[in-house]
């Protein structure tokens, strides 16, 4: 194993690294903008130029670091006099064309190039000749938006569909300052599960969202960890929204409470730095038209009379069944097993199934079981599929997902669920949920890694979070 | 007359460079001696010991590039002949694969054996369409002879060539970028470390010479190291072609023994420049290398060291001779015109940078230009300096360095009076009728 | 720019065949650029169903083809006029007499570089140095070489086209 100097003091490197990834290992920072952990080395940005001291009174010569194999003894500088001079050069020479339009750009507050612009030069242009110009605002795919001019041809977004999605959905158009990242003729990019993840690693804001495009401005918004249910993957990600100090009080008060943009949660163990384009729509997802109002068949009541009326369903029958939720949160499993287990026949329902047109499955990240928790509810509940047992006459539906016409006859209904349906007037008795975004917990992935989400808001007064419903219907139930 | 020759030493007939001719002259005889009597490391050891440099521009000492291919590594090796021949200035080559296409591939078939290379490459340039018909009518008369393909001369050693068409890019003639066109990808050239010789050509150890590098070859195995290092001089055995163009009286492809006399072969051999002019200046060795002033030439022998201690290189060995009256913003422009059109777009520096330094000397050209565009041109010039993935960046650097360095008052001329200070002339004389 | 009803190159097929066997096991990639060169000698230009077929045929991915299309000079993919003429203007070119060579193409045909004749007979276009330049200036006409040109051997040369 390699051991080598960094301005001075001893750095230890791994077999094989680049004097790069040994740097940043052990906390040295050294900028660059091509170079990305989990992508091939392209080595074109020149900026992460580090300085190597001659040996035996040899000159020292400088090179890139991200291509630099690490010698034992190699005596490194990435903040002499000469490496600060070549990088300013090289960042000049990137903002030459460069449009710095940061003003309209939604990459302003977290672009790489105006963090190494402003620490590693800080200067005006040197430039007295017009800027090349090129397409701005390109529609790359029907979720992306691409400006040619941001563009410093880093390679990254055509490494990524080349080396990870696979799609081979981007390539370099041309040559010289007139290439263009453009997407393949055959749609490829278009229908790659994985695009999005351009936009977070192209270092600067050439490829956008069109769903988050000018929507607002990264510094009014914050993240809260949370993981994706789109699948058994359970990818981590970050749900970015406004800050509680920048919320809106004069405009549309529903931003302050919506999802802003999702981004990946990097994650070695489940999702590495990548989600799938499901993930990045769960604001969509979440923000279906939500169920408010406790429903009597149809009539609104306030809670305490729907849970009364549960209470009474329950009592009197004789043969319970429960459809248990597999977007349930573990905790909401184990209370629900608790509380209310020994007295139904519970059955694990798969909530989603995969939309005509939906990826599948992939050897990427996408999994056939569309729900974020099936490990744990059939841990706690078993294996068997939904089957109604002779003479089923109360079944509690907690969850979407369930066709109402399967029903037995004359089977009362007690339904859970968070969002607007038709079934929810028809169920015997109606408690709105609270969904993930408004509590915490933990799903478990088909693999046994578990996740944990956080709260990001307030459920709405009338919605109860469905532990606490469970709480309320056990009440004259014998718990487990 | 130049020197004695090794390459150019028979006369160009109608058929000359066909197998008949090439035989007759003695050709494949040092193929046959190598194959039945030596062993692959006798030849690497012959080639190492003749001291031979590269021509394609980089003067690397051959036997060390190739003693880095290891032999009985269990991989397949690959050798390409570098015949992209862009550098502008340079033809030399192409007189290689127009009239001694054998002597190639003669000399390719002997590096083979030595390399333990299968399949070879020559990567000729696309627009070169005669000199290829030429090549691959060699190639047909090869392979109908034996000397390509399996058991040749009935021995183990087996080979086979393909010649490879380029499409239009100069990028294609560095040699990453060239394996990389043969792959079927554009030509990117590609960071080094890895070198080449340890993965190259689908990622196998692959050796790239120049045409005329390995046409030496078969005359350094025919003849022995020892009598080869008696043409040149110490630093720089051998020949090297020298492709002369522009202003000279007798333009073309010349054989200079090293150690040769730069202005005697300018004035002497090459007729002087052309009308009767003084010499303005020379690009010595490609518009890559630094312009020589006609005083600069004076006493200055033509082999690397002496080329260096002037302030140049022998570089490709392509000669352009600049007639006094000829206006060096206007000859720097066109060559500024030309890296911009060929830059390859992957690295910062030559990407912004050629596009850059073109449109400020178009500006001064076209009478907008400003005091501090010189110094600018300089700057761009020295942060594209050993910062580049590829030597392009480089050398657009030393072409625009060398001429500023000895032209600067012609720049600052245009500068402040928004006229060239030679009429704006890149001919000799202005109207002259064009080869009547 | 392509027409649906374009005649199919797949009658190539055998020809790449006995081409591909030249190479290595694995070079697939590699026949990228001699087939697309074969297909434009064919038609003209490389169309978009070529692209398609091509890409089937080799197994590389589309837009490694789109890429080598627009990086390569020599490749087009749309026809251009019948003769190509191709005036070098690099240094020694230039020396020589270049600049107002394609100062009288431009005006003899009525174009300036990238265009086209009406009557689709000539495209004039300036390229860079075509390693010819002891014989500069020099003109490409489709694939071979006219040097030592003067405006009376171009004009000579031009009358001979159809």
């Amino acid at each position: 194993m390699p051991d080598f100097f960094i301005n001075g003091q001893p750095v230890h490197a791994e077999r094989g690294q680049t004097v790069l990834q040994a740097a940043l290992a052990a906390g040295f920072y050294i900028p660059y903008f091509c170079w990305h952990p989990n992508l091939s080395v392209a080595g074109n940005c020149r900026v992460c130029v580090v300085e190597v001291e001659g040996e035996g009174g040899g000159g020292s010569w400088s090179d890139i670091a991200c291509n630099m194999p690490v010698t034992e003894g190699m005596r490194v500088l990435t903040d002499s006099e000469p490496v600060r001079e070549q990088r300013k050069q090289i960042l000049q020479f990137i903002l030459l064309n460069h449009p710095v339009d940061c003003g309209v750009c939604d990459k302003a507050g977290e672009c790489m190039l105006q963090d190494h612009h402003y620490a590693y030069n800080g200067e005006p242009s040197v430039s007295t000749v017009p800027k090349v110009r090129a397409t701005k605002y390109f529609q790359l795919s029907d979720r992306i938006v691409l400006d040619n001019e941001r563009c410093i041809v880093c390679s990254r977004c055509v490494r990524f569909t080349r080396e990870v999605s696979g799609s081979h959905g981007l390539g370099i158009q041309h040559r010289g300052d007139h290439s263009l990242v453009r997407a393949a003729e055959d749609g490829a990019f278009n229908t790659d599960p994985y695009s999005d993840n351009v936009v977070d690693i192209c270092p600067v804001g050439a490829l956008l969202s069109k769903r988050f495009l000018h929507k607002a401005r990264v510094w009014y918004l914050q993240p809260t960890p949370s993981v994706c249910p789109g699948c058994a993957r359970g990818c981590t990600v970050n749900l970015w929204h406004r800050k509680h100090e920048w919320k809106l009080n004069h405009l549309d008060p529903k931003q302050n409470t919506e999802i802003a943009r999702v981004t990946p949660l990097a994650n070695p163990a489940v999702n590495g730095p990548w989600i799938c384009n499901k993930g990045r729509d769960l604001a969509a997802l979440f923000e279906r038209p939500r169920a408010e109002q406790a429903l009597l068949k149809g009539r609104p009541v306030a809670l305490g009379e729907a849970f009364a009326a549960a209470r009474r369903l329950i009592d009197d029958a004789g043969r319970p069944v429960a459809l248990v939720s597999s977007w349930g949160s573990n905790e909401e499993l184990a209370a629900f097993k608790r509380l209310l287990g020994s007295r139904f026949s519970c059955f694990v329902k798969s909530d989603q199934r995969p939309a005509p047109g939906e990826v599948v499955e992939d050897d990427i990240l996408i999994r056939a079981d569309k729900n974020p928790n099936t490990a744990t509810a059939k841990q706690l509940f078993g294996e068997a599929p939904v089957a109604f047992p002779d003479g089923a006459d109360l079944v509690l539906v907690w969850g979407e997902g369930f066709d109402f016409t399967q029903l037995p006859r004359g089977a009362r209904v007690i339904y859970l669920n968070a969002y607007l349906a038709p079934e929810n007037g028809h169920a015997d008795v109606f408690v709105p949920i609270s969904i993930q975004t408004e509590r915490g917990g933990h799903y478990t992935n088909f693999d046994g890694h578990t996740g944990s989400f956080e709260r990001l808001f307030a459920p709405k007064p009338t919605v109860a979070h469905a532990e606490d419903v469970f709480a309320k219907l056990a009440t004259t139930v014998e718990v487990a | 007359m130049t020197g004695r020759k090794l390459i150019m030493d028979f006369p160009v007939t109608a058929t000359s460079h066909l197998l008949a001719d090439y035989v007759a002259r003695g050709g494949y005889e040092t193929l046959k001696r190598v194959l039945t009597a030596l062993k692959p490391e006798d030849v690497t050891k012959e080639v190492t010991a003749s001291g031979v440099l590269g021509h394609g521009g980089a003067a690397f000492p051959v036997g060390r590039k190739w003693a880095v291919v290891k032999l009985d590594d269990g991989q397949p090796h690959y050798l390409c002949a570098n015949a992209d021949e862009g550098e502008p200035g340079t033809f030399k080559d192409r007189w290689i694969l127009e009239h001694a296409p054998h002597l190639l591939l003669e000399s390719m078939l002997i590096t083979c054996y030595a390399l333990q290379v299968r399949n070879c490459f020559v990567y000729i340039r696309g627009e070169f369409d005669r000199p290829y018909r030429r090549l691959q009518a060699a190639v047909e008369e090869a392979y109908a002879a034996g000397w390509f393909g399996e058991n040749i001369l009935g021995t183990d050693f087996a080979c086979d060539i393909v010649v490879y068409r380029g499409a239009g890019s100069y990028v294609c003639g560095e040699a990453s970028a060239l394996i990389t066109s043969i792959e079927g990808r554009k030509g990117y050239p590609r960071n080094r470390p890895p070198r080449l010789t340890v993965r190259g050509l689908y990622q196998k150890p692959t050796v790239i010479n120049n045409v005329e590098t390995l046409s030496n070859v078969a005359i350094i195995m025919r003849m022995g190291a020892e009598a080869f290092r008696k043409f040149g001089v110490a630093k720089s055995p051998g020949t090297q072609l020298v492709s002369i163009s522009g202003h000279v009286n007798k333009p073309g492809v010349y054989e200079v023994e090293y150690g040769y006399p730069l202005a005697r072969f300018i004035y002497e051999d090459c007729g002087g420049v052309l009308g009767g002019k003084q010499l303005k200046c020379i690009v010595p060795g490609g518009i890559s290398t630094k312009v020589l002033t006609a005083a600069d030439i004076e006493g200055v022998t033509y082999d690397h060291k002496a080329m260096e201690r002037a302030g140049s290189q022998v570089g490709s060995g392509g000669m352009v001779v600049i007639a006094e009256g000829t206006c060096m913003v206007r000859l720097l422009q066109v060559m500024l015109r030309f890296y911009h059109h060929e830059s390859c777009g992957q690295c910062t520096p030559c990407r912004e940078g050629m596009g850059w330094m073109h449109r400020i000397i178009d500006r001064i050209v076209e009478g907008a230009g400003r005091p501090e565009d010189i110094d600018t041109l300089v700057r761009i010039s020295n942060a594209n300096d050993g910062t580049t993935i590829c030597g392009m960046g480089d050398a657009a650097g030393y072409a625009t360095v060398g001429i500023i360095a000895k032209y600067r008052d012609e720049f600052e001329y245009y500068i402040a009076n928004k006229r060239s200070k030679c009429g704006g002339r890149l001919e000799v004389e202005a109207g002259e009728p064009v080869h009547a | 720019m392509n027409a649906p009803n374009i005649p199919s190159m797949r009658h190539l097929q055998p020809e790449f065949e006995a081409l591909k066997k030249r190479y290595p096991a694995g070079f697939e990639s590699s026949l990228t650029l001699p087939c697309l060169r074969r297909i434009q000698e064919a038609r003209g230009y490389v169309a978009d169903q070529d692209i398609d077929w091509l890409v089937e045929y080799l197994g590389v991915p589309r837009v490694q083809v789109e890429e080598v299309l627009s990086y390569y000079t020599q490749f087009r993919r749309a026809p251009i006029g019948r003769w190509h003429l191709q005036a070098c203007r690099n240094v020694s070119c230039s020396m020589r007499g270049a600049e107002r060579l394609i100062d009288h193409l431009s005006r003899k045909l009525g174009v300036k570089p990238g265009e086209t004749t009406a009557d689709g007979r000539f495209t004039l276009s300036v390229v860079e140095c075509l390693g010819s330049c002891g014989t500069a200036p020099v003109v490409m006409v489709n694939d071979a070489y006219f040097e030592n040109m003067d405006a009376a051997k171009l004009d000579t040369l031009l009358g001979g086209l159809k």
